[in-house]
């Protein structure tokens, strides 16, 4: 048996960066320029607040862009899928990518606000761990959706990786199979409550 | 008492405020406003201070005195706050302001408190009494990004002594602030009279008291008797529906004994609809949260139709009762629906028309909506959420390194 399994989760706070971006040129701008972590708050954290609703937009951006009446770019941003990057940088550089080559520069309009907000971010362990499968199968069923969320999406940002935690710990223990399922549920499409779940229904299941 | 909380919200939710409580074990903290009875900070810190303590941090509670002069200086500073006016801030009112909060730095204990959290103006100027190694936090629950400018200096001539604030939302941030500017939604209590789980019965005995029919669709818009609340413009919406559909409208709010204005709303509210047995015009004395709660939950729509608001925590209140709420697009208000999701947000009253008989003729529509305007309000307006956030916050404040 290899390592244990710590499980942890995520908490944060919304800070206001003291950016405002009133047209889409100085959204851009700024964009270019703004810590990590309010691209980290815009994008993400967005995607676990509006984890379970029908929303048409999941992150802030697209959807400020949507009610500005951009919907080529909202669809645009809105399409580009978070949980593909473990890179803020990269993420931010096809933000920008998106928005310049799509947008028409002569149209000069006052927008609705654009607040850059960041998340002020903290990870606690939860005081539990697995050193069997058991173990682990009883641990994400006690774990919060903000612990499901680190550890199936941030925490890719943190270790750079495109493998979940999950699933690097199930490949140590050689349950491969299962480790290929999980990093390919589509987070993107479902409530964190409806993953969780899956992810105890794919660990619970037989190999074929 | 925290864990009456878990049904709400779940087991494991709570044991993470836990583990980061015991990260603060040891700290004291201090909150200082200026009532304990009335208003939305009173509501939230009566809940929010017994639960810090709960959760193992020694946190107290204290309030601001002062005679009628003061409060009205504060009420002055509070409007020119929200937005500029015909008043002016006066030398001698600046003077007395400072000798009432001098008095209460006599009178109110803040030494030995590793966090003080000052809510609003009012207590402001207590900063003063700041001691090394202590960290003071201004929770601001005013929209103050289009403040008069000498109210404004008058504020930050305290606030830069501060080590952060808290705003509701970036939109009701003053651009200029050189502090760490944090952002907190306020949060409604699950467990406050208003808010819990009431039976049917409960709900058609209020209903029946007040002579409405259960049977009939009803709209409800709960406000205090204000035209910023626009409950003429909810009476126009409700005739326009009314061609279509029979149902009823309760307005349902009240108005203090010294706001004649109020008084005047109310009056007119009567007497125009004085012929319409299916109009109900309730003044509610300040303290009916069940009858509010049954009102809320007895209805079909829920309408807040304001023309300027702050956050506009009713809304939530009603979400939470998993009613789709059809809301102006301003203030809080849009912070809180999300449109086409949870209800809607609508700019006029043609409008508020159109997406009532939307809901009005569409069960289904109602249900989800309902379900999904719940859903929200029990992951980002619930006092469990807001406690974490403060926990959070004091941690990251007691271990930053500025000042």
């Amino acid at each position: 048996m290899g390592e244990k399994f710590i499980f942890k989760s995520e908490l944060w706070i919304s800070c206001y960066t003291g950016y405002k971006a009133t047209n889409l040129r100085s959204f851009i701008d700024i964009l270019k320029k703004i810590d990590s972590s309010s691209i980290f708050y815009h994008i993400y954290i967005n995607l676990f607040n509006y984890h379970n609703l029908p929303v048409y937009y999941p992150n802030s951006i697209a959807y400020w862009l949507y009610k500005n009446n951009y919907i080529l770019l909202a669809e645009k941003i809105s399409a580009l899928d978070p949980t593909e990057f473990y890179d803020i940088e990269e993420l931010r550089a096809k933000l920008v990518e998106i928005l310049e080559k799509n947008y028409d520069e002569k149209i000069k309009r006052e927008l609705i606000p654009f607040y850059f907000v960041k998340a002020e971010r903290e990870i606690i362990e939860c005081g539990y761990e697995a050193s069997s499968l058991e173990e682990f199968i009883e641990g994400i069923k006690q774990s919060s959706i903000n612990s499901v969320f680190y550890h199936l999406v941030t925490s890719k940002i943190e270790k750079r990786t495109l493998v979940n935690d999950y699933s690097t710990w199930l490949i140590n223990i050689g349950e491969s199979k299962k480790a290929e399922a999980i990093n390919k549920l589509d987070i993107y499409t479902d409530t964190l409550y409806g993953i969780k779940q899956k992810i105890i229904k794919i660990l619970e299941g037989e190999d074929d | 008492m925290i864990e009456e909380y878990i049904p709400f919200v779940g087991e494991e939710v709570i044991r993470e405020i836990q583990i980061l409580a015991k990260r603060l074990k040891g700290i004291k903290v201090l909150h200082v406003n200026s009532t304990k009875k009335g208003g939305g900070v009173a509501e939230i810190l009566n809940r929010l201070v017994p639960l810090m303590n709960d959760v193992g941090i020694e946190t107290q509670w204290e309030i601001i005195k002062g005679d009628h002069r003061f409060f009205t200086f504060t009420k002055k500073l509070h409007n020119l706050l929200h937005m500029p006016g015909k008043e002016k801030i006066e030398s001698e009112e600046v003077v007395y302001y400072l000798k009432v909060t001098y008095e209460n730095v006599n009178t109110i204990n803040t030494e030995g408190y590793d966090i003080v959290f000052i809510h609003d103006p009012q207590p402001m100027g207590l900063i003063v009494k700041k001691e090394k190694g202590q960290k003071w936090i201004w929770r601001c629950h005013v929209d103050t990004s289009t403040p008069d400018p000498t109210a404004w200096r008058f504020i930050e001539s305290f606030l830069n002594a501060y080590d952060a604030c808290i705003f509701h939302m970036p939109e009701f941030i003053y651009e200029n602030i050189k502090i760490p500017t944090y952002i907190m939604r306020p949060s409604i209590d699950p467990l406050h009279p208003k808010n819990m789980e009431l039976s049917d019965e409960e709900v058609e005995g209020v209903l029946e008291r007040f002579g409405i029919d259960p049977e009939k669709p009803i709209i409800l818009q709960v406000s205090r008797f204000d035209r910023l609340k626009d409950p003429f413009g909810v009476l126009s919406a409700y005739k326009i529906v009314k061609r279509k559909y029979d149902c009823q409208l309760i307005l349902a709010g009240g108005f203090a004994p010294d706001d004649p204005e109020g008084e005047q709303v109310f009056k007119e509210l009567l007497n125009i609809t004085a012929g319409d047995k299916d109009v109900f015009i309730l003044n509610l004395p300040p303290d009916s949260h069940f009858e509010i709660n049954a009102l809320q939950r007895g209805a079909t729509v829920i309408v807040q139709k304001s023309l300027k608001e702050g956050f506009g925590l009713v809304v939530s209140e009603g979400m939470w009762k998993a009613k789709p709420v059809v809301g102006s697009n301003v203030g809080g208000i849009k912070r809180q629906i999300v449109h086409g999701v949870t209800g809607y947000l609508v700019n006029s009253i043609e409008g508020t028309a159109v997406r009532i008989r939307q809901l009005l003729g569409n069960k289904d529509l109602r249900e989800t909506m309902g379900y999904h305007a719940k859903e929200r309000v029990r992951h980002r307006f619930l006092i469990i959420r807001h406690l974490r956030e403060y926990l959070l916050l004091i941690y990251k404040i007691l271990n930053s390194h500025s000042k």
